[in-house]
């Protein structure tokens, strides 16, 4: 009997470990908006299962106007967020080492929508007719639209979310998500015509996964595990966006269930280019990176250019 | 003023202040205090050297936001209390609608605003005059209706009409009241203006809000600290004011 | 100074009629009982009473600033407008205008060019006094000094009814006898009548040819009764036998304040 318990209790450790590794690693994700089809696949890769799969428990947190998600994985707050990919940049430039690490968005959905009877045919029409556009004070594409159509005629002024004065000022123009606000113009029965700025050539990835470096150097496996299980959560949202919408309209009341169905499938090419392979999915190169970085220098965002390897890293 | 008496006059407020940046450079300079949470006051002054033209272009553009939105509700509150304390009935029905200009939140009606009155400084006015009228209101049906009763009798034993006793006795018998809310009305303005300027732009609300979208909160803090400023100009304003007209006959304006 | 002594009763000052008035406020309840009097032209008149026994009240009354619940209050001045002057307890001063626009204001509310009214003011301020003091604020006058202005100040419109409602209460006494004597003075020149209200039966005695003495609240008429003294009411009076003996009959009939031994 004492013999037993010696055993049991030598041993106890060894069970207590083994039942500690089956637990799963629970994680944080910290999101810089609210639920929407911009973040379909990290919801699909919850109820897919495939956070599951790694032996991850990922919660994910929605944030808001001004959610400061550099800053909350910069501090250790949380260890994955979700950020724009100039936000990279300038804060590597100011010594904040924190690194990109998928990319939903190949091509940046960010752009300017316009009444369509304004007859605009680009956005340099929209710059230099007279009329007002909102568009959000200081941030980079901002600047480099200013910098881009210097002389401009267009009034800029504040952009305060929502598409309130776009339904009843003919003209006025604002900043958008081309898969998302012309949705609900359109909806709300205003039709709206939207220009890419990508197109006039400021072409960030859009939405980003972020992370430390030093936390990913020290969590490898644990980073290239989620990153795995991000990327099978996108490849189903694009296979079947449903479960993941109908999670996120009930979290977001601001986007009805049919507005997020047609904006998951407005957004496909943007997220994955015809005839790509699933596997491509999030991937970054340098070379964008270094344009961006060229960029921002140039309208004077950041003073020192960070090297472009140390904005990322590929899983 | 004797040098000595003007040092004892200067030398309390400014210490805490010179005490508390210097703590505060240290702090942020050492790393104890995140720079994102709090700038160094050197980064601060830099910031207020390096922006000081676009600073002082926004600085003026607020100031003269807030000083029309402050004469507006000037006119506005001061009519408005005359016609209410005049009539108990009046009062009794249109009192409680000031009071909604008190608590109404800026921030929420602010994009109505500039549905009506459309983009620029017609929305920042607007936005400065509602904020800053109801202390004027109150401070001014207050005053009016503390007028001495001996003083009301003497009008009324000489049969004043309703305008002598108004223009004669009542309204400078308010002005000290009404000096004290133009007081904290015109730091309100300013609020009033910078708030405006978020949603309707220019002045030192859209530097605020281009600093903060950067995450410059060093640009931040330099146009937070001009806009405490132009506070303290239009304070210093209606002081000016106020002297010059009770400083004959107001226990408040007369020295010791 | 005993220059300008009119003896005797003036045409100038106006009647005042007391029939049964009575006035009750909301709280402290019925203040003056079916109070009843006559006062005739240039009398000057005391009326004495304890404090809050409603003599403020029935002063106010006859201002016109009051009406009463019950009974008649007539002022008659036969052909002469009615005219009536008062001077409040605190002497009750614009604080933003200097004495000779205090003075004015009388003047200026019923339409007089500031020019004429400038005249008439220098007149009353003359008289009592105040003259060089014209450009003087309230805050920079004694107390004596703002009394003096509140004087010329209700009788810039030569009433013939002046109303007095301890006025002179909250002065030293030195100040106080002084401007005792001065108002008689200017009682004799000018002939008005006078109601003058105090709690003091000394400044009654000296101050009026008959006092009316009043009953604590709710107040009736205790004493309707002539002075027995000279005239002219010279400082040499206060230590008079007959002053005293006025004093101590008035006195009799003062009711002793309850709780007082």
């Amino acid at each position: 009997m004492k013999f037993l318990i010696i055993v049991a209790l030598i041993f106890s450790p060894v069970i207590a470990g083994a039942a500690e590794s089956a637990k799963a690693v629970k994680l944080q994700l910290a999101l810089n908006w609210k639920a929407e089809p911009e973040f379909g696949g990290f919801y699909a890769a919850k109820l897919s299962g495939a956070f599951q799969k790694k032996n991850l428990d990922v919660k994910i947190t929605e944030g808001g106007a001004g959610t400061p998600v550099v800053q909350m994985v910069a501090n250790s707050k949380v260890p994955f967020g979700i950020a724009a990919a100039d936000e990279v940049v300038i804060s590597q430039a100011r010594g904040t080492d924190v690194v990109a690490l998928f990319a939903v968005y190949q091509i940046n959905p960010q752009g300017i929508m316009v009444h369509p009877d304004r007859g605009f045919k680009s956005i340099g029409d929209v710059f230099n007719t007279p009329g007002t556009l909102a568009i959000q004070s200081g941030s980079p594409h901002t600047l480099f639209l200013q910098d881009q159509f210097r002389g401009y005629k267009v009034i800029l002024v504040p952009y305060a979310g929502g598409i309130a004065t776009f339904l009843t000022d003919a003209n006025y123009s604002q900043q958008c998500f081309v898969t998302s606000e012309p949705l609900i113009a359109r909806k709300k029965g205003k039709p709206a015509q939207s220009f890419l700025i990508a197109d006039a050539g400021f072409k960030p990835y859009g939405t980003v996964v972020i992370a430390r470096r030093q936390y990913v150097e020290r969590n490898q496996k644990q980073t290239r595990d989620l990153i795995d299980a991000v990327r099978e959560g996108w490849i189903e949202y694009l296979r079947a966006p449903e479960p993941a919408n109908n999670l996120m309209a009930k979290l977001n009341p601001a986007m009805d269930g049919d507005t997020m169905k047609q904006a998951a499938e407005v957004q496909k090419p943007f997220i994955l280019a015809a005839g790509a392979s699933p596997q491509e999915l999030g991937k970054m190169t340098i070379e964008r990176w270094k344009t961006l970085t060229d960029q921002l220098s140039d309208i004077r965002l950041i003073k020192t250019k960070p090297a472009a390897d140390k904005l990322f890293r590929v899983f | 003023m004797k040098p000595n008496a003007r040092m004892s006059s200067l030398l309390p407020p400014l210490l805490p202040l010179f005490v508390g940046m210097g703590v505060c450079e240290l702090a942020v300079r050492s790393g104890w205090i995140p720079s994102y949470l709090i700038p160094a006051p050197s980064e601060v002054f830099r910031s207020l050297i390096d922006d000081r033209f676009e600073l002082a272009i926004a600085a003026w553009t607020t100031l003269s936001s807030a000083l029309v939105g402050l004469l507006l509700s000037f006119a506005a509150g001061t009519l408005f209390a005359i016609v209410l304390s005049s009539s108990d009935l009046a009062r009794r029905a249109f009192y409680p609608y000031a009071v909604f200009f008190q608590t109404v939140p800026i921030i929420a009606i602010a994009p109505l605003l500039v549905i009506w009155f459309g983009f620029g400084q017609p929305t920042v006015i607007a936005s400065a005059a509602i904020v800053s009228v109801f202390p004027i209101i109150a401070s001014t049906l207050l005053g009016l209706k503390s007028t001495e009763p001996a003083l009301v009798d003497l009008f009324n034993l000489y049969s004043a009409t309703a305008k002598q006793m108004l223009y004669m006795l009542k309204i400078p018998f308010a002005l000290p009241q009404i000096f004290s809310g133009l007081r904290i009305a015109s730091g309100l303005a300013v609020i009033g203006a910078i708030v405006g300027e978020f949603i309707g732009g220019g002045g030192l609300g859209s530097v605020v809000d281009s600093a903060r979208t950067q995450q410059r909160i060093d640009r931040v803090f330099a146009a937070v600290l001009i806009s405490a400023l132009l506070g303290v100009v239009l304070v210093g304003a209606v002081n000016f004011v106020s002297a010059l007209t009770l400083g004959s006959w107001h226990t408040s304006e007369r020295k010791p | 100074m005993n220059s300008n002594l009119h003896l005797g009763r003036s045409k100038s000052g106006a009647t005042v009629s007391c029939e049964g008035i009575s006035r009750a406020f909301t709280g402290t309840g019925l203040v003056l009982d079916h109070i009843t009097f006559q006062i005739q032209p240039g009398e000057f008149v005391a009326l004495l009473g304890p404090s809050g026994s409603g003599k403020s009240s029935l002063l106010r009354l006859t201002a016109g600033l009051d009406r009463a619940d019950e009974g008649r209050l007539a002022i008659d001045a036969g052909q002469d407008a009615i005219s009536r002057g008062f001077v409040f307890q605190e002497p009750t001063l614009i604080p933003w205008r200097n004495v000779l626009r205090n003075t004015t204001l009388p003047l200026e509310l019923q339409g007089w060019n500031i020019d004429r009214a400038r005249t008439r003011a220098e007149e009353e301020l003359r008289r009592v006094r105040l003259v060089e003091f014209v450009a003087r604020y309230p805050h920079e006058l004694s107390g004596g000094m703002k009394m003096r202005t509140s004087v010329a100040r209700a009788l810039i419109t030569r009433p013939n009814l002046l109303l007095l409602d301890e006025p002179f209460a909250a002065l030293d006494e030195p100040t106080r006898h002084a401007l005792q004597q001065q108002l008689r003075e200017i009682w004799a020149a000018l002939g008005m009548t006078v109601l003058f209200v105090t709690h003091s039966i000394s400044e009654a005695v000296f101050l009026a040819d008959r006092v009316l003495v009043l009953s604590p609240r709710p107040a009736r008429i205790l004493m309707d009764s002539s002075i027995n003294l000279p005239a002219a009411r010279a400082a040499a009076l206060r230590t008079s036998l007959s002053y005293v003996e006025e004093i101590r009959r008035i006195s009799a009939a003062v009711p002793i304040p309850e709780g007082n031994a």
